[in-house]
């Protein structure tokens, strides 16, 4: 187990470490990236204005449109050849998201994510097999790179079915399952087709990330293998898994406020939300040198819970996400703004965008987006097998543009919102 | 140990310290670097109070800002400035005394004679010297003649300026194993260079200043290893900053 007293001594060493790093953080913002300074000569503010923690509150935001304008390199605050990873996703704005990595940032992260794993009591001797969508490849990648670096056993993941996963499972004697709620349930529905039952499996913990996971999902899991479940907190434009992580005593999340200083705004007006009043996570970095990230608005609702917690962790705690403050919802653990769906639909009709309706479901654990499309006079002119073709395109297109799974009904009228 | 917050300092209309937060934590060894004119020397000296500043200097919790120079070297605090600054007609034994000018009364005549032998042994060569005149060492040994005088005022925390200024690298390596030496003797080391190589070698963490700013802190090894981020920040200062001169 971590012994929290090595990582962080006190409260108090820990915010004067957060104000030299997140000072440092902005002198090398303004410096390094054009974005930045003129967001801040904008708002007439310097880094060196920054003298104490609260004061955040007078810099401004960045959210995913500044992300998407500065497309691909604008908030690089290093110059690409000391950066040695180039991550892209294809993100909710027009442009993917594309995050630069240097080595150091890497050793960190790596660092962090093993932390991560330690505190869930991951170790040495543990056996992690990893099992995620093509949608989430750069999260399966970080959790494999910090599994690796604890010196655990890991079993990247791979695109084999569901029925050879569970059999690399038993056969392997995996004792740590990461993979998310939707795919975890999923493989409790296969593994019953398949005659197999929890004495089969070495499996001890999983690890469920990317989506949220309800009190009654976590139980059914927990039950079908007998084992304790463990979550984390992420998200891709500020590195990924490991941000934060759930703590055995509570729930909700032990956020990394050592690397990353988490802020409650109230969502309308950006203000800072009363102590544990719900509000938008807002994340500023304090510790990567190439992609420094200041009071970027995740669009997640969430709570800040100052309280000390019992299991000995000084890391303020995340509350569970109670849902999105914008538009953008996750399908399996990838997030998706509902433009993206009808772009799509209008690149698949060449320009015409008839009304539809999106929805979230279920099947057999996984999620699925079913789309209904209302069949107008434009639609009406095809023929039946040109209409299967454009459900056949269109699933397609969001499986090889946004990595999620479908299903699309041409409807005489939409059904109304039940 | 040593905690700052926010520090500033101005000479005349220019600004040497613009908001510096950093801290020494009891038994390390940091290392500040930057080029030349990126304040470092200024935060020491504002540390020692020989220049005014305006933020929060903590050291051991009490705040340093109010307290004249020599209150601060009686707090446990003993600078070794940038260029030696020996009194070079006095010998290297009288150089030392006059390090523990403030320790005064009878008991304490017999600690400074046990603390003379101390240095001595940490520095063989100023035993083998110690009725010649400063002036006439060599730059090694006047540096060491520097540090043995700072160490005879007892300090808890050693601010070193520039250790590995102008001398040979063979002497750098001496005066480098002698400070890793004091560590381990339970003094708390806080360095400026230069020669950011040579520093954070045998530094735990260290801080990157520029233009009276803190750009980049971090563990020493990280630092060391990342030294091409260092010379993306630090420009073409760069090669004077970490090939040493």
């Amino acid at each position: 187990m971590l012994d929290w007293r090595q990582e962080i001594p006190s409260r108090e060493e820990l915010e004067l470490l957060q104000l030299e790093r997140l000072q440092s953080t902005l002198n090398r913002a303004y410096r390094q990236v054009k974005f930045y300074r003129r967001l801040f000569d904008d708002h007439q503010i310097r880094p060196g204005d920054i003298q104490d923690l609260p004061q955040i509150a007078r810099l401004p935001f960045t959210t995913r449109a500044d992300l998407s304008h500065n497309y691909p390199y604008g908030l690089f605050a290093v110059p690409l050849r000391e950066v040695v990873r180039i991550q892209s996703s294809p993100g909710t704005a027009a442009n993917p998201v594309v995050v630069g990595y240097t080595a150091g940032d890497l050793r960190f992260w790596r660092e962090l994510t093993a932390r991560f794993f330690r505190s869930a009591g991951v170790g040495k001797d543990d056996i992690v097999q990893i099992i995620l969508s093509a949608g989430l490849t750069n999260w399966a990648r970080d959790l494999k790179d910090g599994a690796e670096h604890l010196g655990a056993s890991v079993i990247p993941f791979s695109n084999l079915n569901f029925a050879k996963q569970l059999m690399v499972m038993r056969d392997y004697k995996t004792s740590v399952l990461v993979t998310t709620p939707s795919y975890a349930r999923h493989l409790l529905e296969v593994m019953a087709t398949m005659g197999l039952v929890a004495a089969d499996f070495s499996l001890k913990q999983a690890v469920l990330v990317a989506e949220p996971l309800t009190p009654a999902v976590r139980q059914e899991i927990a039950a079908g293998w007998h084992i304790t479940i463990n979550t984390a907190y992420g998200i891709t434009e500020v590195m990924g898994p490991g941000l934060a992580f759930s703590c055995p005593h509570n729930d909700g999340f032990h956020f990394s406020e050592d690397h990353f200083l988490p802020e409650i705004v109230v969502p309308e007006t950006g203000a800072p939300a009363s102590p544990g009043e719900v509000g938008e996570l807002v994340i500023t970095t304090l510790s990567t040198t190439a992609f420094p990230l200041v009071r970027f608005r995740t669009g997640d609702l969430t709570t800040l819970q100052p309280e000390a917690c019992p299991c000995g962790c000084p890391l303020i705690r995340l509350g569970n996400i109670v849902g999105r403050c914008d538009r953008i919802f996750s399908v399996g653990g990838i997030k998706v703004h509902p433009d993206q769906i009808a772009n799509a639909i209008r690149e698949i009709l060449a320009g015409h965008t008839p009304r539809h309706r999106l929805r979230l479901s279920r099947d057999a654990g996984l999620t699925y987006l079913d789309i209904e499309i209302q069949m107008d006079e434009t639609l009406f002119a095809d023929e039946v097998k040109c209409l299967e073709a454009i459900s056949r395109r269109l699933r397609r297109h969001l499986r090889e543009n946004l990595g999620i799974d479908s299903r699309v009904a041409l409807v005489e009228k939409i059904s109304p919102t039940p | 140990m040593l905690q700052i917050r926010n520090l500033f300092a101005y000479y005349g209309q220019i600004a040497a310290l613009s908001g510096v937060s950093c801290h020494v934590n009891q038994g390390e060894i940091v290392a500040l670097i930057g080029a030349n004119g990126a304040g470092k020397t200024t935060l020491l000296n504002a540390i020692c109070g020989l220049v005014h500043a305006r933020g929060k200097v903590t050291f051991q919790g009490e705040n340093l800002l109010q307290v004249p120079p020599e209150g601060i070297v009686a707090r446990g605090i003993s600078q070794v400035p940038e260029g030696r600054q020996i009194f070079a007609p006095l010998t290297v034994a009288d150089n030392l005394e006059l390090g523990a000018y403030l320790r005064q009364g009878r008991r304490q005549r017999q600690e400074i004679a046990a603390d003379l032998q101390w240095v001595y042994t940490l520095f063989p060569r100023l035993r083998e010297r110690r009725q010649q005149t400063a002036g006439t060492l060599s730059g090694g040994e006047q540096q060491m003649l520097a540090i043995g005088r700072a160490l005879m005022a007892k300090p808890r925390l050693l601010l070193l300026d520039e250790p590995s200024l102008g001398l040979a690298p063979v002497i750098v390596d001496t005066i480098m194993a002698a400070i890793v030496n004091l560590r381990q003797q339970g003094v708390t080391i806080l360095m400026v260079e230069q020669n950011a190589r040579t520093a954070l070698s045998i530094a735990d963490r260290g801080y990157v200043l520029e233009t009276g700013r803190v750009l980049l802190s971090g563990p020493a090894a990280e630092l060391l290893h990342d030294h091409q981020v260092t010379r993306a920040y630090l420009g073409k200062d760069y090669k004077e900053f970490t090939e040493g001169r």
